[in-house]
């Protein structure tokens, strides 16, 4: 396999760094998020998992889509085209929830214009874990620790520095210039967690919508943001033309695509005031089904990629591997027939 | 389990057999030994209760939910909360502003040494200076004795605060909210926060903008502390909900200190007290 050492990966960071922006993990007030970075120094690389994932570098919370000028005829403009980045020391998990953005926004007609525009100028780094971290559940969903899925190149840690595997022609772009040793060793396996339980079928999320168990759970959930913004998959927004000069006979406009999830309480309201999601069973019921059932159902990958960011934030203590386990139960108990 | 899990394990038996409540709200562990709110509406299941100093959620905020008549005809339900001392506060400023009904309300109030989060002691429970709730149906006390400081300041921590010039609480702030993603679970958390359509999200009129930057965010952290003055418990849901370790509780508890000293007024020491701000009290008096 291909190796690089600490030094000559440093080297060429510090080399990307000239020429194109460069991502990375940083520490910010104690949290650790994807930022951009001046230094290779900034770099963190020594982390279970981020607190925020990188998806703000592809799905920006806030983000102008269109600018609008109304005078005495109405001006369009798209905004610049994003200038290409290397995102790098992305875990597996993070990289997998491309699949399922990709599903929407590029696979599914309409292309969304932006995110294309951001997919198509960023190049995945990853860094492959050497176990599954305490809330993890990667395999539970299909992923893995050392998963290649949506990455460019994965980094694996070993003794003499990184593992490197080029995955594809953008990996293959801004590696072109690296020189890498050849090691005869094979890559170490990473330390998985036993007796995760096993995800139940849509049809059988399905089966299960009506069930009690989903006004019980709602109990404690707050309807805040928080677990939709920190998971890496969830991609609901909202859309505003939001007023930025006004003058005598000319308004400017910026149309912004800002975060939004429908575990919050107003998602779902429409005009005229009625909102189908008004109660909060029914609204974390659809957070569920939405990542196990409707999206694996309406586009194929499933909304959920196992990183366990949305069990440790959760202010209600609401776990969504207990979900899964419980659903798990639920479903063997209507296959006895109890 | 301890004699305190003992008793309020018996407590909600007995007001869930005796058909007094319908539900008690408690603290319970989940399957990773975590402590998460409890809702427990059989007697039976009253045994999943638990207290201690990692019980550091506020659960007034749950009586927001059961405090309407679930549909015509019915009444509103009748609800049991298990309560620390600052938690019982907020009880009296929902009764005050008239959101739950005494008797629709059963407290068991718990005296209290203070509860942490991730092994940190929360910073209200390093300078509270009651260690009993002010009000209660029933009291559970602990079997170690309880301290109650009697000269430490409960607002504290503010000094330094205090002590910075206007430009340096500004770039404090500005570096706090930097990491904020408007999540909004401070507000869900917060007793006191309970507007139907906050001014945050508000389409018609459109306060602020839907973006997540850092003008909207301070918009939104500095307008709710407004609302709050007055109001705040200083019971710091909001720093605890917080998933990006902001302290928030900082700015809402700074103003309740503003409120003590000029008003000589502290939410929520009776369920009677009129709500200061809102209310004209001809007497009150702005202390000099």
């Amino acid at each position: 396999m291909k190796v690089l050492t600490q030094k000559k990966l440093n080297a060429w960071l510090a080399n990307l760094l000239q020429t194109t922006v460069v991502a990375a993990p940083v520490e910010a007030q104690g949290k650790l998020v994807y930022r951009k970075i001046d230094e290779v120094s900034q770099i963190v690389l020594d982390f279970e998992r981020t607190d925020m994932s990188p998806k703000t570098w592809l799905f920006p919370m806030t983000e102008p889509i269109l600018f609008i000028e109304q005078g005495v005829e109405t001006k369009l403009k798209e905004p610049p085209k994003p200038e290409p980045i290397v995102l790098f020391g992305v875990r597996p998990c993070d990289a997998r929830s491309l699949l399922a953005f990709d599903a929407l926004f590029l696979d599914k007609a309409p292309e969304d214009p932006q995110y294309a525009r951001h997919r198509e100028s960023t190049t995945l780094v990853g860094l492959s874990c050497p176990q599954m971290w305490e809330s993890c559940f990667c395999t539970a969903v299909g992923g893995a620790p050392n998963s290649t899925d949506g990455l460019d190149i994965l980094l694996t840690q070993i003794e003499e520095g990184y593992a490197v595997e080029v995955l594809t022609e953008k990996g293959k772009k801004i590696s072109a210039n690296l020189v890498f040793e050849e090691k005869k060793t094979s890559l170490p396996d990473p330390k998985l967690i036993q007796g995760l339980p096993s995800l139940s079928k849509t049809d059988e999320w399905m089966a299960l919508f009506n069930d009690l168990y989903w006004e019980q759970l709602s109990n404690s959930c707050l309807s805040c943001r928080a677990c939709s913004f920190v998971c890496p998959t969830c991609r609901c927004f909202d859309v505003r033309d939001e007023l930025t000069a006004i003058k005598p006979g000319l308004k400017k406009f910026e149309r912004l695509r800002a975060w939004d999830t429908c575990t919050a309480s107003g998602y779902r309201r429409i005009a005229g005031g009625h909102n189908p999601r008004d109660s909060q069973k029914k609204r974390l019921r659809n957070r569920f089904f939405c990542k196990f059932m409707f999206y694996p159902d309406d586009f194929g990958p499933l909304g959920c990629v196992g990183c366990g960011r949305c069990i440790d934030v959760c202010p209600a203590g609401i776990d969504i591997l207990e979900v899964i386990a419980n659903v798990e139960k639920m479903t063997e108990r209507e296959k006895v027939g109890g | 389990m301890t004699s305190m899990d003992v008793q309020i394990r018996k407590t909600a038996k007995k007001y869930l057999d005796e058909g007094k409540v319908s539900c008690v709200i408690g603290y319970e562990r989940d399957s990773r030994g975590r402590v998460r709110p409890a809702f427990i509406e059989k007697p039976e299941d009253a045994d999943h209760l638990i207290w201690s100093s990692e019980c550091s959620l506020n659960l007034v905020t749950y009586l927001h939910q059961r405090k309407l008549s679930p549909g015509k005809d019915q009444p509103v339900p009748k609800t049991a909360v298990v309560v620390r001392p600052c938690d019982v506060r907020a009880v009296n400023l929902l009764f005050a502003e008239e959101q739950i009904k005494r008797e629709n309300i059963k407290l068991i109030g718990l005296t209290c040494a203070g509860t942490e989060i991730n092994g940190q002691q929360r910073i209200n429970c390093k300078f509270c200076q009651e260690r009993v709730p002010v009000i209660y149906d029933v009291l559970i006390e602990s079997d170690q004795p309880i301290e109650i400081p009697t000269d430490k300041d409960i607002y504290a921590d503010l000094e330094e605060m205090e002590s910075w010039t206007a430009e340096e609480r500004l770039a404090f702030w500005t570096k706090e909210f930097d990491r904020c993603i408007r999540c909004y679970a401070c507000r869900q958390a917060c007793p006191g926060c309970y507007c139907f359509e906050c001014v945050a999200e508000q389409v018609d009129p459109h306060w602020t903008s839907i973006a997540l930057d850092k003008p909207e965010k301070m918009f939104f952290h500095v307008m709710r502390a407004y609302h709050l003055a007055g109001r705040c418990v200083g019971c710091d849901a909001c720093e605890a909900a917080c998933p990006m370790d902001i302290p928030l509780s900082k700015l809402n508890r700074k103003i309740a200190k503003e409120i003590l000293d000029m008003f000589d007024y502290r939410t929520g020491d009776t369920p009677e007290d009129a709500p200061l701000l809102t209310c004209f009290n001809p007497d009150e008096r702005l202390r000099t």
